[in-house]
């Protein structure tokens, strides 16, 4: 049989965790777009009616805050942060695998931390009524929102220590080297 | 403990923990909360820096400028915008020796003017200009170095998002050092252009070129580089002429190649979601490192990491110029190793106080970080630009690569000198906004 008529290779069904880390990414990703279009839109009302929309400086930013932690954390899952490879790619597969299990160990500390300090912040905000400055909205809401994308990772990185420890071939090959320049 | 060896103890746990491959941003979050919890005798309050620090950094408005930036490069990378500039230049160009090389670099040029990105528009090029050059006989070595030399102008004519960073860092006006980088970025044109002549002067063989084209063609080529060309003046002349802060410039610059796109019916939905998720893996990965930069800031203020340096390399006696090339030099080692941004968000706190106390102007210094940082991008073993060529174009060797780079390479040495020289050339604009 040829390769056309056999058709193409079927994708495999994407597990329920992909499924998962899929929705906090394109949901941080549409936080983008909200923020490009509050951009464009208030220096727009600012030059052409000269009016600015009621906590636009702040809703911005706060988002902004959203979609980087939430960002994070899918960053963490999918070891899509930036790291220093030299020593990875001359070590043997084994020292490789130790290297990823230490690597995700400590980011999960540190995220841990991370995750149980801000919490405090959440509340410490709610706490002393902290409002936006137009609408005064308050603000420990957009900080929680935030705080969820933190407590995902320690979710996701728990996960992702325990499939490069059991199963380290269900996190697939490793990637190229991930670079913001 | 004394505070000089907490501080050096600090330094080998950090290189320590990033050689072990924890990312680099975790690695001087966690070095930076546990020295600055060691010197003060307290892990409360450095714990209590991971409630404030990072929150402060990801909700900061002007920060908002790098993830606007990324998202413009990306619409314009999906709308083909690159494919037009290299058509235009190619039948100006095309005809000369190692013309579509010319060609290549001057497109290069015209799309850094719309994307931030070196990476990117080193893999954008690869598969835009790698094939023509290949199809008329330019040897592969030559076709991927000019690719690499060219994507490398990504960072250096604005917008940036070196430019970008490096002015968060240090406080300085993202506009000026946006407008800093022209000159520079139009001189690195130049000289890649000169380069080219060279070696075909020097090689007459080596390097082929194509038939003339009309001006008919010419013309209708040109018609089609509309599009960058208003992107550019519209977001570069609002930040010159003061009508847009550098975020505001950068979220009308996406929303603009948003439009661009969607008018021209080059964007599918599915592209449009593609470049929100790349920007915003950029952007984790970015903001990761500036926040664990920040909070390590703190272990470096109260080790005095910054004053100490800054004592011992102004008392070496190098003269200002000889401690700037103490510092290149360690960039370009550094280079080596290391992720160009993570490499200058670990480091521009330390030399930055350096640089200001030997009397040097900021905005001057930020481009000959980017310039060195460049350099960065294709020299060997490292450069980057040279791993991503390699990673779209699966049949070259990555020797190929570094060899056919190396003619720019001692140009970008050349052009930093120059600017080293003549600081004028990325001053004299920003003197006149």
């Amino acid at each position: 049989m040829s390769d056309t008529a056999r058709g193409p290779t079927p994708t495999p069904t994407p597990s329920p965790i992909d499924r998962f880390i899929d929705l906090i990414e394109v949901t941080a990703a549409a936080f983008l777009a909200v923020v490009t279009l509050l951009v464009f839109v208030s220096v727009f009302l600012r030059y052409f009616f000269a009016w600015s929309i009621p906590d636009a400086y702040d809703f911005t930013r706060l988002l902004l805050g959203i979609l980087i932690f939430w960002g994070m954390a899918v960053a963490s899952y999918r070891g899509d942060h930036i790291s220093v490879d030299l020593l990875w790619t001359a070590a043997p597969p084994g020292a490789r695998r130790a290297m990823d299990v230490f690597s995700a160990l400590v980011t999960l500390v540190a995220m841990a931390a991370f995750t149980w300090m801000f919490a405090e912040k959440v509340l410490g905000t709610r706490a002393d009524h902290v409002g936006t400055f137009d609408l005064r909205q308050p603000v420990w809401i957009y900080y929680f929102i935030a705080w969820i994308g933190l407590a995902s990772s320690i979710l996701l990185l728990s996960l992702r220590t325990l499939r490069l420890l059991l199963w380290p071939d269900k996190l697939g090959p490793a990637r190229e080297p991930h670079t913001a320049e | 403990m004394s505070t000089d060896a907490v501080a050096v103890t600090g330094f080998i746990s950090l290189f320590g923990l990033m050689l072990l491959r924890v990312p680099v941003g975790i690695a001087m979050g966690v070095v930076g909360v546990l020295g600055f919890g060691y010197v003060i005798g307290d892990i409360g309050p450095a714990l209590k820096l991971l409630s404030q620090s990072p929150i402060r950094t990801a909700t900061d408005a002007e920060f908002a400028v790098i993830p606007l930036f990324l998202l413009m490069g990306a619409f314009a990378s999906a709308s083909g915008m690159s494919r037009e500039l290299f058509r235009a230049s190619n039948t100006f160009l095309g005809h000369l020796k190692g013309g579509l090389g010319i060609a290549t670099i001057v497109a290069c040029g015209g799309f850094a003017a719309i994307c931030g990105s070196s990476v990117a528009t080193a893999a954008t090029f690869s598969r835009v200009a790698y094939p023509e050059m290949r199809d008329h006989g330019y040897p592969q070595s030559f076709a991927t170095g000019v690719i690499a030399a060219g994507g490398s102008l990504g960072i250096m004519i604005p917008p940036s998002t070196v430019f970008a960073v490096y002015g968060l860092i240090t406080e300085q006006d993202i506009g000026r050092l946006f407008i800093a980088g022209i000159v520079p970025g139009i001189l690195a044109i130049a000289m890649y252009v000169a380069t080219i002549n060279v070696i075909a002067l020097v090689r007459p063989d080596f390097l082929p070129s194509t038939p003339r084209h009309s001006w008919a063609e010419r013309l209708t080529a040109l018609r089609d580089v509309w599009a960058v060309t208003l992107l550019f003046v519209f977001i570069i002349g609002g930040i010159y002429g003061g009508l847009f802060t550098a975020t505001e410039a950068a979220g009308m610059g996406a929303a603009g190649a948003f439009i661009i796109a969607v008018a021209r019916r080059k964007l599918s939905r599915a592209d449009f979601l593609r470049c929100l998720v790349e920007s915003l893996r950029t952007t984790a990965a970015v903001f990761t490192i500036l926040i664990g930069a920040l909070i390590f800031g703190y272990f470096l203020t109260v080790t005095q990491v910054p004053q100490k340096i800054t004592e011992f390399l102004t008392g070496l006696g190098l003269g200002p110029y000889g401690v700037l090339i103490l510092i290149m030099l360690m960039y370009l080692a550094l280079g080596c190793i290391m992720d160009a941004m993570a490499m200058i968000i670990l480091t521009i706190p330390i030399v930055f106080p350096v640089i200001k106390a030997l009397g040097f102007d900021p905005v001057w210094f930020g481009v000959i970080i980017v310039m060195t940082v460049e350099l960065g991008l294709i020299h060997p073993p490292v450069g980057m630009n040279v791993f991503v060529i390699k990673s779209v174009i699966k049949d070259v060797k990555l020797s190929t690569v570094f060899y056919g780079v190396m003619p720019f390479v001692l140009t970008d040495i050349l052009r930093l000198a120059i600017l080293i020289a003549f600081p004028i050339l990325a001053l004299w604009l920003p003197s006149h906004m």
